[in-house]
């Protein structure tokens, strides 16, 4: 037995990388084996991305990267580099929810809530793509993603409602929109 | 997705009974699909999961574990790994018992070490700890330990385990440390009797709930109480902390184990997490209190994570007569238990709780044996052992329905339990508290002749010969099983207890657990509520919140649900064996019940009236008499300051924080009326029907819910690949507290059951290396894999409990692969093929398929 806490002594390299989290610009050095996942969560307070699995089944640390989803358990931070992430914390305003969020809790589309994060990170890219998604297409677009307490049921639900909101709130912006142009005229 | 939504028993007074004196257009909150008030925090990333938890100066800790199944450690080389400039902590098994003490199992004659000592039983099992800055380095420094092995037969086969000829613990003597035999009635004559008797083997994969979020743990000793603080996501913190403080040698109020809101499923598993929290509060009393945080990963989760559950082998046999009447069962089956005898041993009793299933059958043996391997201990899983037990039981029926040539359906209405049986007691004496089962099972039956057999159905009879013209077999099969709700707690340590005893007992010694609630109210006027059990998902919360709002008649939005750690909350049982649904649902009912009453106390003194002459109405209390003549201090009560708070006692209503006022102002510290705590018994301990169940320690679940399954099955017969088309149920728990939650828990239990009819299993190797270490390898459900589900409900109340409500957490678990299996048998009819094995992967069916043909060309 022995013990002997102290700070790691042993140097390890580093890597610069700046990146923008959530519209905000990041700076930081970082090992180039730090995962992305870890650096999210423990260099940055991101705890909305969970870690399931570590080998790129579970989905449950999905974040959008460039404007594509990754499984951030299977990126390394370095090669985030240059990169704009959004988050789960970037979505909704300050104390309110996005309209896929809202979703999820009207349709009772999550139970333990572990996955969910990831499942509403896959729907907003499967939604920008295919604001009205066919069984089929949400079934592709969700299929990187496991959860283990809905039976994804409810998912289904959550994703359908929300296209509805995006379509209504896209409607709403493009009616402003057109009012905005009456008005300039 | 259409979800018919059928609720043909729903009355219209599912909201909870107040005052009986409240306006009729109060809005009730209990009985509709209020939402959840967990979903926020969880939906915005604020939630906390015992992953997010890192205090400031916390430390890692890694486990290095055996790759082999069966060794003798020869010797442990720690020298590297403590010259590691970044090692904070190594320790042995044997540093660990120098000081420690070994973790409780399941049966008094076993003792596990946390770390292995002198030789390791399982591939995976822990054999050294290491603490260093994060847990990169930790691993690095993992790879300056290195273990010597002798390496010793593996036993992996749990029939032939019981031959003793490689013992897994030669302390004990024997693989098979525990089993029973246990005759009702008279089984031999029921099947000397019978015109024809069938049998069969079949097999139980090892399956289990793999939640998404691994153990995890952040142990903090604290040198100054000499006590530790350790939040960790065990299930059952209050029932199963003896596993955690016997093991560090403390008393349970120097352990105090805090279990976040928040927790990533658990399905049973978790109960058995123990080992962690161990080994992190050991790290941080040997560091003299520097928080030591353990994350479980994947590949230790699924290889050795204390996560496997039931894995059986059964010979099954059933007697019946050529009018189809069954009258005898006999099951017999081995259990794994892998290496050591955790504490679920019971899962291999509970069975006994629905022996017969929705059957009415006399004459029953059931006789088990748990034998040791070199394998994963295993730990509970949704269902507690029930499911395989019910697909055996489903097999035999379709065996003998096919010997006598019936339609199944029919032979199962002819031996199910009819609705006059009621309350139903077991051969083994647990009791079935109310249900129609046939007109369930005909109801179901029904609606998918309807839907599915007409034209264009998926039953069509010109498509399933189209169909099958493809290779393709089509089948349904309905069947109705019974989730026993609500054990008993008293049971659970029959395996443990002495024989002579147990035969002498009085029912006055049976001890059963409340569930405990507390609330207090605020001065605000806001409530809180005190939950003495952990949750993982299932909305107790959301439960507590929307009785409560009707209980006290004020908005959910005024009462605030937490939770007790292990050293505050009293031990209970806790969220389990589909229990809290009526557990929480009954004590909100008795501590809403206490806080009104003892609010027309107080408010009654304070005005100086008697308590009749006040009542409670909408969130306050109201005189009755309308005068405000009463003196408040010519009360008799000896506080002397009855007539306390800012002068309002004249008026004729006293709000909730009013009240709250009065008590905290008064100086009334030891005796408030704002606070108040409710143990709501258990329902069997007041019942006469299972005094016997109760004084003998046979399996004690109160209510039956019950479901009627009708899944439709696709097989290809060139790749036995199954693909479910839809899966009907009618599904009945009594009343129902949150129709949302309830049909919630009904689509992930089904879903676990499709996973484990057709996908998933820990397989291992003959030399005892886990087939499945990776999710790559033991396959979950995805979105494309489970079926559109189209779930109708009934509502039987329970007479045996408080609110009429019956466990609902575990059936599409309990009752789904039983009735796919049966589907399976139905959909392959036609090539003789008969399902002996869950999980009935592709690859089993394929080969099934191409026996049968052999056979039949």
């Amino acid at each position: 037995m022995s013990t002997d806490a102290t700070d790691p002594s042993t140097e390890q390299p580093t890597r610069e990388i700046s990146l923008t989290i959530n519209g905000e610009d990041v700076v930081a050095d970082v090992e180039p084996r730090l995962k992305l996942s870890d650096f999210l969560r423990d260099r940055r307070g991101l705890y909305g991305l969970r870690i399931g699995c570590e080998h790129g089944v579970c989905g449950a640390c999905t974040v959008s990267m460039d404007d594509r989803i990754v499984k951030s358990c299977l990126v390394y931070a370095v090669q985030a580099d240059r990169s704009d992430l959004v988050t789960v914390e970037g979505l909704a305003d300050e104390g309110d929810l996005h309209p896929i969020q809202r979703a999820y809790h009207e349709d009772h589309a999550l139970q333990c809530g572990f996955c969910t994060s990831g499942f509403v990170m896959a729907t907003r890219e499967l939604l920008a793509e295919t604001p009205d998604p066919s069984d089929e297409a949400i079934e592709k677009g969700l299929a990187d993603n496991i959860c283990r307490c809905t039976g994804y049921q409810n998912i289904y639900k959550a994703v359908r409602r929300a296209a509805d909101y995006t379509q209504a709130r896209a409607d709403e912006e493009g009616r402003m929109g057109e009012r905005d142009q009456e008005d300039d005229a | 997705m259409s979800e018919t939504g059928i609720r043909p028993d729903v009355g219209t007074e599912t909201g909870t009974e107040t005052d009986g004196e409240v306006g009729g257009d109060r809005e009730q909150f209990t009985g509709t699909d209020f939402e959840r008030v967990e979903d926020h925090r969880i939906l915005t990333g604020r939630a906390e999961y015992v992953h997010d938890i890192t205090p400031e100066n916390c430390r890692h800790m890694a486990l290095l574990r055996s790759m082999h199944a069966h060794a003798e450690i020869e010797s442990i080389d720690t020298s590297a790994a403590d010259e590691h400039p970044d090692c904070d902590l190594v320790l042995t098994g044997e540093d660990v018992a120098e000081q420690y003490y070994p973790m409780p199992c399941g049966l008094a004659a076993f003792e596990e070490p946390p770390l292995a000592v002198e030789k390791v039983r399982y591939a995976g099992e822990p054999v050294a700890l290491i603490v260093a800055s994060d847990r990169y380095v930790a691993e690095d420094v993992l790879e300056g330990i290195s273990v010597s092995y002798e390496t010793l037969d593996a036993v992996t086969d749990p029939v032939a385990a019981r031959e003793n000829e490689t013992l897994i613990h030669e302390s004990v003597g024997t693989n098979v440390p525990d089993g029973e035999r246990f005759d009702f009635g008279d089984v031999e004559d029921a099947f000397e009797d019978a015109d024809h008797v069938v049998e069969g083997e079949y097999s139980w994969g090892r399956i289990s709930g793999v939640p998404l979020e691994t153990a995890g743990v952040v142990a903090t000793y604290d040198p100054k109480r000499d006590a530790f603080d350790i939040d960790c996501n065990i299930q059952l913190h209050t029932l199963v902390d003896d596993t955690v403080y016997e093991t560090l040698g403390y008393p349970p109020e120097k352990v105090s184990l805090n279990v976040p809101p928040d927790v990533g499923g658990s399905f049973g598993t978790k109960i058995a997490i123990h080992r962690y929290c161990c080994l992190a509060a050991m790290a941080s009393q040997q560091l003299e209190g520097i928080p030591v945080k353990f994350v479980e990963d994947r590949l230790e989760n699924l290889q050795g994570g204390d996560m496997h559950s039931t894995q059986r082998e059964y010979r099954v046999r059933l007697a019946f007569d050529d009018d189809g009447s069954v009258h005898g069962l006999d099951t017999w089956f081995v259990d794994d238990f892998g290496a050591w005898p955790r504490y679920p041993v019971n899962q291999a009793l509970k069975p006994l709780s629905v022996l017969t299933g929705a059957y009415d059958i006399e004459d029953v043996r059931y006789d088990y044996e748990i034998a040791l391997t070199n394998k994963t201990s295993q730990t509970a899983y949704r269902g507690f052992g029930v499911p395989p037990h019910l697909y055996v039981l489903e097999m035999a029926m379709d065996k003998a329905a096919r010997t006598l040539d019936m339609d199944p359906t029919e032979f199962r209405l002819l031996n199910m339990i009819g609705p006059e049986q009621m309350p139903y007691r077991l051969p083994s004496h647990n009791v079935y508290d109310s249900g129609d089962f046939p007109a369930a099972l005909e109801y179901i039956r029904d609606h998918v002749e309807d839907e599915e057999r007409a034209e264009g159905g998926l039953l069509d009879p010109a498509v399933v010969e189209e169909k099958r013209e493809e290779g393709k077999y089509r089948g349904v099969s309905c069947t109705l099983h019974i989730e026993p709700g609500v054990s008993g707690s008293d049971w659970t340590d029959r395996q443990r207890s002495d024989r002579d005893a147990l035969e002498a007992r009085e029912r006055e010694e049976v001890d059963e657990l409340p569930e405990h609630l507390r609330g207090e109210i605020s001065r605000d006027g806001t409530v809180r509520a005190l939950l003495a059990t952990d949750s993982s998902g299932q909305g107790h919360q959301t439960i507590v919140t929307q009785m409560l709002a009707d209980e006290l008649e004020v908005l959910p939005s005024e009462i605030e649900v937490e939770y007790l750690d292990s050293v505050a909350a009293p031990t209970e049982y806790g969220s389990a064996a589909s229990r809290m649904a009526v557990m929480v649902s009954g004590a909100a009912t008795g501590l809403g019940e206490q806080l009104r009453e003892n609010c027309c106390e107080l408010a009654a003194e304070t005005w100086g009236v008697g308590r009749d002459a006040v009542t409670y109405r909408e969130g306050g209390v109201e005189r009755l008499d309308g005068g405000s003549g009463g003196d408040a201090n010519s009360d008799d009560d000896d506080s002397g300051n009855g007539g306390g708070g800012d002068g309002d006692e004249s008026d004729d209503r006293l709000s909730l924080a009013d009240l709250a006022d009065l008590d905290t102002a008064g100086g009334r510290a030891h005796e408030r009326f704002t606070r108040a705590s409710y143990d709501y018994e258990h329902p069997a301990t007041a019942l006469e029907e299972f005094d016997e169940a109760l004084t003998g320690k046979f399996p004690v679940y109160p209510t039956a819910a019950f479901a009627a399954n009708a899944p439709i099955i696709e097989v290809d017969a060139a790749t036995g690949e199954v693909e479910i088309l839809k899966f009907y149920s009618l599904r009945d728990c009594g009343t129902q507290l949150n129709p949302t939650i309830v049909e919630g828990q009904a689509h992930g239990g089904i879903a676990q059951g499709v996973g484990a009819a057709l996908l998933e299993e820990f397989d291992y190797t003959d030399s005892g290396q886990p087939q499945a270490v990776t999710l790559f390898d033991y396959l979950l459900p995805s979105i494309d894999t489970v079926p559109e589900m189209d779930i109708h409900h009934s509502e039987t109340p329970s007479p045996f409990t408080e609110t009429g409500a019956k466990g609902t957490g575990e059936g599409g678990m309990i009752d789904a692969p039983a009735s796919i299996a049966s589907s399976l048998n139905a959909a392959l009819a036609p090539l003789g093929v008969h399902v002996d094995r869950i999980p009935a992967t592709a690859n089993r069916l394929r080969n099934r398929i191409r026996d049968a043909e052999a056979e039949n060309s």
